[in-house]
């Protein structure tokens, strides 16, 4: 029968087990502090810092992140780009797809804003010579430019362009490159210790009946169901 | 916002401002900061516009600012070395440039700027918290002075100072070593060596990958290898490879330098018994970042090519071929160099191509071929991989075989226009070929053609056949253009590739031949380059293997007795070889082959004679043997030429000075020259020839009969029956030895 062959582990053994795990305080404090500066809570950050006495993190940097992240996703593409050739001049040099999608999202821009001489003048003298160097920037490009070609650009095939959730792709491309570059990791660690926590759950509930977490958000151990 | 972005970035308008920021010496702070942080904008991750600016001459203003700038003036540095690293990064002629117009000293001199944080305490007035003696103030001076740091830093931010000094400075000279340009770093010199190791103990990111970008530039030889290793460097590159992923990368690039291909290096420092060492490489190949995992699969792969001994365990092998393939989904350069190092790692080395094999290598590859468009790199590494897969294995061929559309991909790439990829386009066709299974089957179908009656049968036959293999003009066509190819190394690959296409199959030779691809085969076998000749004639030989009679006469009539003649006294051993191969071909077959070597007064027969008595490697020997063989296989007077080209007058009649050839040959070390030689003696003493008895005096004559007798027992079983019979041919006559 299934239900004899599982192991049931009862609260109180479980929460006994539960405490025989040390956690420190410090190592707790270091995952708040990496979700906080990954994503970009300079403010939380910042008290977080003086609160618990977590290891100087240089603050700057989000803030400058940030910075950069806002301009893309304001459409100050110019002004983002400057931003992140002051923070590092290597991140833009070293990664022409980067580089591309900026420029690309500048000409979106001039586009949106109905400066189309300017945009043709642009796309000529800066993008044409990325697409020359390669195919896929080429595509990119070709489907851009065809923004100029709809009188109702909105409802046509490259509409997506110009929605706000481009921009939001190209600003986090930026914030990515610029963690790479700061060696700190593009995503925080505590999604991913929630979804090692839900795999494991799941592993375990093969082999044994134990009080469960399901609710993340208030992570009750609920008790096992028999 | 008046004017576009266009009308006021105009190039030329901003190098006159660059040019009279730098005319101002070592005033006008504000402006040189402006016209550089635009110029610097400009062309950051814009390679069109580096090359323009170079052209004009923006690089000299750039390090006139920087050496006239003073050493407080922090943002002005910064902006000065940015621009310049920039200039110097991915463009080799903004290397040139920048080291031209002396930028190199100054760039060093950055290093050692003193650090931005003292300079913001001595700015604001106040001691730096560690200088501090009194114990008692320093917790609260502490708390005062990160108020004031932060202050700082946003003003710095304002001022647009993002970085510090030294980091631009390592930075700028990182992308310098990047270049192939870049000057040779002389380690032998005790100063430089110094200087490095300083480099590689800062506590600094970019200055560390400043040291190893100087070794992975400069270090090139054993002796090379040898000093850094001893002088403590990889074990400071183990310890960065614990620092932060750009140091672990640039750690990992340079550890890869110093041990490519010495085996003292890594039994010192490396290798399993060193356990730390080889642990954290093995760590790190499943490091969270791709680049991470392929520099230390590049890194394993490097030690185990250099001493085998290391990096047996199959577990661990297969392991770095999975890592390798699934960084082929990384779109960029990591995607592209993993493809290249997984070829570079199987090849050679069956029992990994077998592991390659089992890890659905060529799947994966297949697949990925025909997804997307590829970057040359990335086509070049897929065919090189799939060549040294096919090197050996015959289930990697008949994969490979079955599937159509990969085929139609490597042979579309015949005529990409990347050289890189033609020539692994080409040696991937050529392995796809060595198929046995290939071979029989189309030798099957070659039986079935030549026999079939109807033209009509015939030509559907043919088109049904090469329906299923890739051995069409498809292939051919694309390949005989190669030959005209500006690239040598194209056109020995195809060369390599046509001598195995055309080697057995009549189908193909035909194909050739119609498809005008001998005369350039020709051509090319008078070519300056010894292995464009060697491979065309190589070529040449594989096509006149078993070719019917017509086709051999067309080859002949274009090579001409003259060229083969040439060819067969040429200056390399190796032309000379093939070239004697391709004449024992020729004269194989219907008697009448026989004659082509007695055209012109047999300059070619005598060109083949003179070799025998002066060459000296065996591999020649054995095919010009081979030749007179054949060549003895023939009628009376054929057969009296052989003999006059083996005992010439001379020493008939003197033999006790001159020692035949065919003595010095029957007593080689080498088996397959005594078979060729006691061959040769079997067909000149076949007794139903009228001329056999006078043969067979002479031959006892020069010594030869009794060295055959001293052979009865020859260790080489084909040797010891080829010569019973030659001796019981020679005994038909009577034995004349009492």
């Amino acid at each position: 029968m299934q239900a004899t062959s599982k192991k049931v582990i009862t609260r109180d053994e479980w929460e006994k087990k539960l405490n025989d795990v040390k956690i420190r305080k410090e190592d707790m404090n270091k995952l708040v502090m990496n979700f906080l500066v990954t994503e970009g809570y300079v403010d939380a950050a910042e008290k977080f810092r003086t609160e618990s006495g977590t290891e100087h993190i240089d603050l700057a940097t989000i803030t400058d992140r940030m910075a950069v992240k806002k301009a893309v996703q304001s459409g100050n593409v110019e002004d983002a780009i400057e931003k992140v050739n002051d923070l590092n001049p290597e991140i833009l040099d070293t990664n022409p797809q980067l580089f591309f999608h900026l420029q690309q999202q500048r000409l979106i821009e001039l586009i949106r804003n109905g400066k189309i001489e300017e945009a043709l003048e642009f796309a000529q003298e800066e993008l044409a010579p990325r697409g020359e160097e390669n195919q896929s920037f080429l595509e990119e490009l070709e489907r851009t430019v065809a923004l100029l070609a709809f009188e109702d650009v909105k409802n046509s095939p490259v509409g997506d362009l110009l929605d706000i959730s481009q921009r939001l792709k190209t600003a986090s491309e930026v914030n990515a490159a610029i963690l790479t570059s700061q060696s700190h990791e593009k995503d925080p660690k505590l999604p991913s210790l929630l979804r090692m926590l839900l795999w494991a759950q799941n592993q375990l509930d093969e082999k044994a009946a134990y009080p469960r977490i399901t609710d993340l958000f208030t992570a009750t151990l609920e008790d096992p169901f028999v | 916002m008046p004017g576009s972005a266009s009308s006021t970035h105009r190039p030329e308008g901003l190098i006159e401002r660059l040019r009279s920021a730098a005319a101002d010496g070592g005033g006008g702070g504000e402006a040189k900061l402006k016209v550089l942080r635009e110029l610097k904008n400009q062309i950051i991750g814009n390679r069109t516009k580096k090359l323009s600016y170079i052209k004009l001459g923006a690089v000299p203003s750039v390090v006139s600012i920087l050496s006239s700038a003073s050493s407080s003036a922090d943002c002005l540095l910064v902006q000065c070395a940015a621009t310049i690293g920039s200039f110097a990064c991915g463009v080799d002629a903004g290397v040139k440039a920048v080291l031209d117009t002396g930028a190199f000293p100054h760039l060093i001199n950055l290093l050692s700027h003193p650090n931005e944080k003292y300079l913001v305490y001595s700015m604001v007035g106040l001691p730096h918290p560690y200088s501090c003696t009194l114990e008692v103030g320093r917790a609260t001076l502490l708390r005062i002075i990160n108020g004031i740091h932060w202050l700082a830093r946003k003003k710095l931010a304002k001022l647009s100072c993002g970085c510090l000094v030294v980091d631009a400075g390592a930075r700028a000279l990182k992308m310098i070593y990047q270049s192939e340009v870049a000057p040779k770093y002389d380690f032998f010199e005790e100063k430089n060596m110094e200087f490095l190791i300083s480099l590689l103990d800062k506590n600094n990111e970019n200055v560390t990958g400043l040291g190893a970008s100087i070794i992975t530039h400069s270090c090139e030889t054993n002796a090379e290898q040898r000093i850094l290793g001893d002088a403590g460097v990889l074990k400071k590159l183990i310890d960065l490879l614990g620092g932060t992923t750009s140091q672990r990368d640039a750690s990992l690039e340079s550890f890869a330098t110093i041990v490519k291909g010495n085996p003292e290096v890594i039994s010192e420092f490396v290798g399993p018994e060193n356990g730390r060492t080889w642990g954290i490489l093995i760590e790190l190949t499943k490091d969270r970042y791709p680049r991470t995992r392929l520099l230390a699969c590049v890194c394993l792969i490097l030690i185990k090519n250099a001493a085998p001994s290391y990096l047996q365990s199959v577990g661990i092998r297969t392991k770095l071929i999975l890592v390798l393939l699934e960084l082929l989904d990384d779109p960029g350069q990591v995607g592209d160099e993993a493809v290249l190092t997984l070829s570079s790692f199987i090849a050679d080395d069956e029992s990994l191509q077998k592991l390659a094999f089992e890890a659905n290598t060529i799947d994966k590859l297949c697949d990925h071929m025909q997804k997307e468009l590829l970057q040359a790199k990335r086509l070049q590494g897929i065919f090189m991989t799939l060549a040294n897969l096919c090197s050996n294995l015959e289930c990697c061929r008949s994969i490979i075989l079955q599937s159509p559309k990969a085929l139609n991909v490597i042979t579309a790439s015949l005529t990409h226009a990347t050289v890189d990829v033609r020539v692994a386009a080409c040696i991937c066709l050529k392995n796809i070929s060595r198929s046995v299974k290939v071979r029989s089957f189309e030798r099957a179908c070659d039986i079935v053609i030549q026999i079939s009656l109807s033209i009509v049968a015939k030509n559907h036959l043919c088109q049904y056949l090469s329906a299923g293999h890739f051995m069409t003009e498809a292939v051919i066509v694309p390949l005989i253009q190669l030959l005209y190819d500006t690239s040598t190394s194209v056109q020995v690959a195809a060369l390599c590739t046509i001598s195995n296409l055309v080697v057995d199959f009549t189908m193909h030779k035909s194909l050739f031949v119609q498809s005008g691809g001998v005369k350039q085969l020709v051509q090319l076998s008078k070519s300056m380059d010894s292995t464009v000749r060697l491979n065309a004639v190589w070529a040449l030989r594989n096509l006149m293997f078993l070719v019917d009679s017509r086709c051999k006469e067309g080859i002949f009539m274009e090579l001409r007795a003259l060229t083969l003649t040439s060819l067969v006294c040429d200056p390399s051993a190796s032309v000379q070889e093939q070239a004697l191969a391709l004449v024992c071909n020729l004269v194989n077959g219907p008697v009448d082959s026989i004659e082509y070597v007695f055209t012109e007064d047999g300059l070619l027969l005598n060109a083949v004679g003179r070799q025998l008595w002066s060459a000296s490697k065996h591999e020649v020997l054995i095919q010009g043997m081979y030749v007179l063989c054949n060549v003895a296989s023939g009628q009376e007077f054929h057969k009296e030429a052989v003999m006059q080209q083996l005992l010439p007058p001379a020493s008939n009649e003197d033999n006790n000075n001159t020692q035949s050839i065919m003595v010095t040959m029957l007593q080689s070390d080498v088996a397959q020259l005594r078979t060729a030689a006691v061959w040769t003696i079997v067909n000149l003493t076949i007794p139903t020839g009228a001329g056999a008895l006078a043969r067979v005096v002479k031959l006892r004559n020069a010594g030869i009969v009794s060295q055959l007798k001293n052979m009865a027992n020859d260790p080489c079983l084909d040797v010891k029956l080829r010569v019973r019979t030659a001796l019981q041919q020679s005994m038909t006559f009577g034995d004349f030895s009492t």
